[in-house]
């Protein structure tokens, strides 16, 4: 181990060059697995046992506010909660004059059944209390409320991109609950308001719903509950189409083209470069010390130990790197919690597995580099290799 | 008493293309343990070749060849490799020291063959450091040392798994007069002091005058030999 270790750093210009060059890459492969882990976050914190009831055409469209009393007396159906998109734009005056924007997903909702339908979100029995009894409070994440640097009390005024208000004033909320996700996979960043004050407050679309969320009595029963209420549907104005909650997420994903499998390519070309690029120096490396292998050798190293030496010094090249790249995106990622776009990315790690994968791809990358001269040094005949040279 | 090295016939042919160069050819040889031979002829007379066979390096295209009492023929090559960490000590003509490496861990690394603690492994590298008169030099690199000084941690690192069998193959060929009469001295005194069988390869005539028999090749052929 120690000549594995000495020998690396006997040209540490190269060693240090190969070692930076692949952690850069397995950086990248880490930052990519991030970023596809984030876009698909929304489909991680979906649930089997909720299903999605949206207008046929699109999320766009709207449906009528009546339908949640015509889907609730659907056999299989437990609850039902409507819910619209916002999408108010969060503004702050700088002392410089200019305006900072922050934004965060914000949706307006049946308030009672929505939050019996989403257990994911964890509030105190008081805060419950205040936000029922306040028409234009809301529930923001415990993320929002952190970076707004707002509290319990405190209020919001968003700007309705979608939805304006009839006079053409800004919307206030007042902060009457913070929610804990009870998991890592759950957006901190939402928040939720009453639909009453959406409806009675907007100029347009009075009585309609953006979507509806039915909480199933029976998770194996989706199949059945949202084929009953489309069919129900069919032949309104207002057809629907009804899915489970992994595939209502999804389909904003797909909205975004194939770009997993671009990620997929820009990754692969990365690792095939970094296996070219140590397969290089380790084959330089290996050529300058031909005679040293020789020796070794004659002075009773076996093969498979000269062997051993080479690759050992590959895959520890890949390891240094891996503690380097993948370690240092890990540490900045998951526990500085850099992220590069809070309002984009909610939820924005690098997942466990892609660490794994980077480490099989570090292993890998030295075994297949140290694999060309450990063979050539394994095939040597040091009789041959010492009167040669 | 048994030979140390014993050669019975043996001819090495190697094949460049089409044809066939016998690099040694009918050799018969037998050295007696203490030992101290000069191998001496002209350039491609087979000299490196005889050295290679007897160290296990190479083997014979025919003919046995017997060191220390083993019969290389039977072996495979992991179990020579084995054979010659445990009873050859080596010294080449420029030194091939690991340069990323000090004097002591040079002279420590055919010790890491065989079963020996972290402690045990240096005090056997300082004592065969001691030996060659290198106490003051164990932790400089090759680098910071003269090639005297280098061919000395060569011949430390041979000796540091005590082996019946030194080869040395042109020893002194790097080195200027006066760093190569110290070498020859000190092989001498290994050869007369610690009882080490030497064969060493040379073309110089002043470095075979230490040896006490010199064994001419010519054209790969045995056909002088010279006793002192």
């Amino acid at each position: 181990m120690r000549l594995i270790w000495l020998n690396l750093w006997r040209s540490p210009t190269r060693t240090g060059l190969t070692v930076l060059g692949t952690a850069i890459a397995l950086a990248l492969f880490c930052l990519l697995e991030a970023l596809l882990a984030a876009f698909n976050a929304g489909v991680e914190m979906a649930s089997a046992s909720r299903l999605v009831v949206q207008h046929k055409e699109s999320i766009t469209f709207l449906l009528p506010e009546a339908y949640r009393s015509q889907i609730a007396p659907f056999e299989g159906v437990n609850s039902v909660a409507m819910g619209t998109w916002f999408g108010g734009l969060y503004e702050e005056p700088l002392p410089s004059g200019d305006r900072k924007q922050v934004f965060f997903p914000n949706f307006a909702v049946d308030m009672e059944p929505y939050l019996g339908l989403y257990p994911e979100m964890q509030i105190p029995p008081e805060q419950y209390q205040a936000l029922m009894a306040d028409r234009s409070g809301c529930m923001v994440g415990i993320a929002t409320a952190k970076r707004l640097g707002k509290t319990l009390g405190d209020r919001i005024v968003l700007r309705g991109l979608i939805w304006p208000k009839r006079d053409n004033s800004p919307w206030e909320f007042t902060i009457r609950a913070i929610y804990t996700p009870s998991s890592e996979t759950f957006d901190p960043t939402l928040m939720i308001f009453h639909h009453k004050y959406l409806d009675e407050s907007r100029s347009i679309a009075k009585n309609m719903a953006g979507f509806y969320i039915i909480g199933l009595a029976n998770a194996d029963e989706h199949a059945a509950v949202s084929a009953a209420v489309d069919r129900r549907f069919a032949n309104s104005p207002f057809p629907t189409l009804t899915m489970n909650e992994k595939a209502f997420n999804m389909q904003f994903i797909s909205m975004m083209g194939n770009f997993k499998l671009l990620f997929r390519f820009i990754g692969s070309v990365v690792i095939f470069t970094m296996l070219l690029i140590s397969a290089n120096t380790m084959m330089m490396s290996g050529r300058e010390r031909t005679r040293e292998m020789a020796v070794l050798k004659a002075l009773g190293f076996s093969d498979e130990r000269v062997f051993g030496l080479l690759v050992g010094e590959a895959v520890a090249i890949g390891l240094l790197a891996f503690l380097l790249g993948a370690g240092g995106t890990y540490a900045l990622i998951n526990v500085a919690k850099w992220n590069p776009k809070p309002d984009f990315f909610p939820i924005f790690q690098v997942p466990g597995m892609a660490v794994l994968g980077a480490l099989g791809i570090a292993a890998f990358t030295g075994l297949v580099s140290g694999l060309i001269p450990g063979v050539a040094a394994l095939r040597l005949k040091p009789a041959e290799a010492l009167r040669s040279l | 008493m048994d030979p140390i090295v014993e050669l019975e016939d043996v001819t090495r042919i190697y094949r460049k293309g089409d044809s066939e160069i016998a690099s040694l050819n009918h050799v018969t040889l037998r050295i007696e343990p203490g030992e101290f031979i000069a191998l001496m002829g002209p350039s491609g007379s087979g000299k490196t070749t005889l050295l290679n066979l007897l160290a296990g390096l190479d083997s014979p295209t025919s003919g046995k060849i017997r060191v220390c009492g083993q019969d290389l023929a039977e072996h495979s090559a992991r179990e020579l490799a084995r054979w010659r960490a445990d009873h050859i000590g080596f010294v080449f003509q420029s030194f091939n020291l690991l340069p990323v490496l000090t004097a002591r861990q040079n002279v420590e690394l055919p010790l890491t063959l065989q079963s020996l603690s972290r402690d045990e492994r240096r005090a056997h590298a300082e004592a065969a450091l001691r030996v060659v008169g290198l106490e003051d030099r164990m932790d400089h690199r090759p680098s910071e040392m003269s090639g005297g000084q280098e061919q000395r941690v060569a011949i430390a690192r041979a000796l540091a798994c005590d082996p019946m069998l030194l080869v040395a193959d042109e020893p002194t060929g790097d080195l200027d007069a006066k760093s190569a009469q110290e070498v020859m001295q000190l092989m001498k005194r290994l050869n007369e002091g610690f009882g080490k069988t030497i064969i060493i390869v040379t073309h110089d005539p002043h470095v075979a005058e230490f040896a006490r028999r010199e064994l001419h090749l010519e054209k790969g052929v045995l056909h002088m030999e010279r006793r002192r």
